[in-house]
């Protein structure tokens, strides 16, 4: 028997997202999916995808038409609002990801927080804004499109650098919040630009990982500005956070995000459990260990696992390595179509 | 042990694994209250007084080493055991690296000069493209306190910087350090230039960072891996007794 698809993708992932029943479960890429590949594929390599709407456009719909993926994610990186901001930037080539210099930090103190009149102009948020009204004209009707707008402790990592500010959060917390929620107003003005653009959807990074920081500190210092960006930025909000997060996803599951974008260090039955039905999950593929460095019995295998466990949007757990097989990346839509046929 | 200090014994109770009690446990036997007083400041990031406390024992007529074992060290066994059980977490680490580095202060200078040999030559670096480097720095910073000589060759390495930076220090342990999984296959690309370099066969090759494993190390071809910097440091101290007394890895 073959699937009987009777949604589109865009109303497929709405629809897990607002917690209502779908044809069969969506998969998803709140982070880059795009592979060198692709890049090869369409003739728009990283750096310059990263920084041209026309470019960034064109890769990131191969992630809907070449992939199959329910969703068009056209931020690839973590690093655009950062760069205008100002901060120190290695642009990288075309098999690597642009990053931050966090050990050559910006700013030292509250006072140093200076967001430019024309942030929203500077050409890589530009990038990002322009190509989501190139893609919502092509695809909007069928194809959710995700925009991205990271969170202000992410935004922290970048511009203070990341050990001054785990060591600020010691030596003086209140500071820490009041830099947090004047960082905010970036992640609402980036946010609210991309939905302006057409975003459906928004992935917040607000990278407070259980590899970094205590389930404690989300509460303390994140979990109300979260609450507080689900009611300023008014479309589905995924949450991404990498590496262990079991012990704050109860916290997540309160904020009222659509959905948490999960890591493979956490199994997904537990997830499941943790979350206790207050937040859809989206997740949470291996990466370097599966997606990169196995091959598509192993990728179908994980897909499987999720899916009968009960997560709600299959997805790589974080942006993939970009020498990532095709071939692999392929297996995630089918192997879920196949998983559907079985138990649907 | 003999514990003389209320509130490290109080820390001590978070190591509950036998092994680990005896090893930390010998660390403290000495019941110097001085030292465990030392310990107890940088396990809870008070640098003040660990930098007011070193002084103070050098004074005393303490030598560098004993402060280095007994205090700091000594402290920093149990921050280790306490942040892979998810007792703390890395801003609580890196108060207590602080404190650390403000006792080495005083230290390295009088340790440098000694003319100790050291436990071996390690090579550094957080591989190319990852720009992360705190797991690294705390890394480097328990292997320097432990007695080796390390190279740190920062963040963004490229292959060929390591294959040169092992060649120029004539180093038997190369360390790799990444943090996206965007990043952990050049982990595999660095060993292979070490490989076609001719260099593999006479290094070590250990990896660590947040998202990297000990399969995924398996499967890059290294020959350990460390969850925290207390494994590292493990993982050293094993690579350099395999070495013969020549320095020749016998694998």
């Amino acid at each position: 028997m073959t699937l009987k698809e009777t949604m589109t993708s865009k109303e497929r992932v709405m629809a897990a997202l607002a917690g209502k029943p779908v044809d069969r479960p969506p998969v998803a890429n709140p982070t880059n999916v795009m592979t060198v590949e692709l890049m090869d594929m369409v003739d728009a390599p990283f750096p310059d995808a990263c920084r041209d709407p026309e470019m960034n456009a064109r890769l990131a719909a191969t992630g809907y038409t070449e992939l199959g993926f329910d969703v068009i994610s056209p931020y690839f990186s973590i690093i655009q609002e950062s760069s205008a901001l100002g901060c120190d930037m290695q642009w990288e080539q075309k098999d690597n990801w642009p990053t931050v210099r966090m050990t050559n930090p910006i700013w030292k103190d509250e006072d140093d927080i200076e967001v430019p009149d024309d942030f929203l102009e500077h050409p890589d948020n530009q990038a990002i804004i322009g190509s989501i009204r190139i893609l919502k004209e092509k695809y909007g009707d069928e194809v959710a499109i995700v925009g991205k707008t990271m969170g202000p402790w992410t935004l922290a990592y970048h511009v203070f650098g990341v050990e001054p500010f785990l060591l600020m959060t010691i030596d003086d917390p209140e500071l820490t919040l009041r830099i947090l929620h004047k960082l905010k107003v970036v992640t609402v003005l980036f946010g609210r630009a991309q939905i302006d653009a057409g975003a459906d959807i928004l992935t917040l990074p607000d990278h407070a990982t259980g590899d970094l920081v205590s389930a404690e500190y989300y509460r303390r210092f994140l979990q109300d500005i979260h609450v507080e960006m689900v009611e300023k930025l008014p479309v589905p909000l995924i949450l991404h956070i990498c590496g262990k997060t079991l012990d704050r996803m109860g916290y997540i599951a309160e904020t009222g995000m659509a959905a948490f974008h999960f890591d493979s260090k956490n199994d997904p039955a537990e997830a499941m459990e943790a979350v206790d039905g207050g937040i859809t999950l989206v997740g949470n593929l291996n990466n370097p260990e599966t997606l990169y460095a196995k091959g598509p019995d192993a990728v179908r295998e994980e897909v499987y696992r999720a899916l009968d466990a009960g997560v709600q949007m299959i997805a790589p757990e974080c942006a993939i390595p970009l020498r990532t097989k095709l071939e692999n990346l392929l297996e995630i839509p089918a192997a879920v179509k196949d998983w559907s046929e079985e138990n649907l | 042990m003999n514990f003389v200090h209320d509130g490290l014994a109080k820390e001590f109770e978070h190591v509950t694994r036998e092994g680990e009690r005896k090893h930390i446990g010998e660390l403290f036997e000495s019941g110097d209250a001085l030292m465990q007083e030392i310990a107890y400041d940088l396990i809870n990031g008070d640098h003040e007084g660990v930098d007011r406390l070193t002084k103070q024992a050098l004074e005393d007529g303490y030598t560098a080493n004993a402060i280095l074992d007994d205090g700091l060290i000594a402290g920093m066994a149990i921050v280790g055991v306490k942040f892979r059980d998810n007792l703390i977490f890395v801003p609580e680490v890196l108060i207590a690296a602080r404190a650390m580095k403000a006792g080495m202060a005083h230290l390295e200078p009088i340790l440098s000069a000694s003319g100790v040999e050291p436990l071996g030559t390690i090579i550094m670096g957080t591989v190319k493209g990852d720009l992360h480097d705190i797991g690294k720095n705390l890394c480097i910073m328990m292997l320097r306190g432990s007695g080796f000589i390390v190279h740190d060759l920062g963040v963004d390495t490229k292959p060929d910087e390591f294959v040169d930076a092992v060649m120029e220090h004539d180093a038997q342990i190369v360390g790799m350090s990444a943090l996206l999984t965007t990043t952990m296959p050049n982990m595999g690309v660095t060993i292979e230039a070490l490989e076609e370099a001719g260099l593999r066969e006479d290094i070590k090759v250990m990896l660590g960072g947040a998202p990297v494993t000990e399969s995924f190390a398996e499967d890059m071809g290294a020959d350990g891996y460390g969850d925290n910097a207390i494994e590292a440091v493990d993982r050293a101290k094993e690579f350099v007794g395999t070495f013969s007394e020549d320095g020749v890895n016998p694998d």
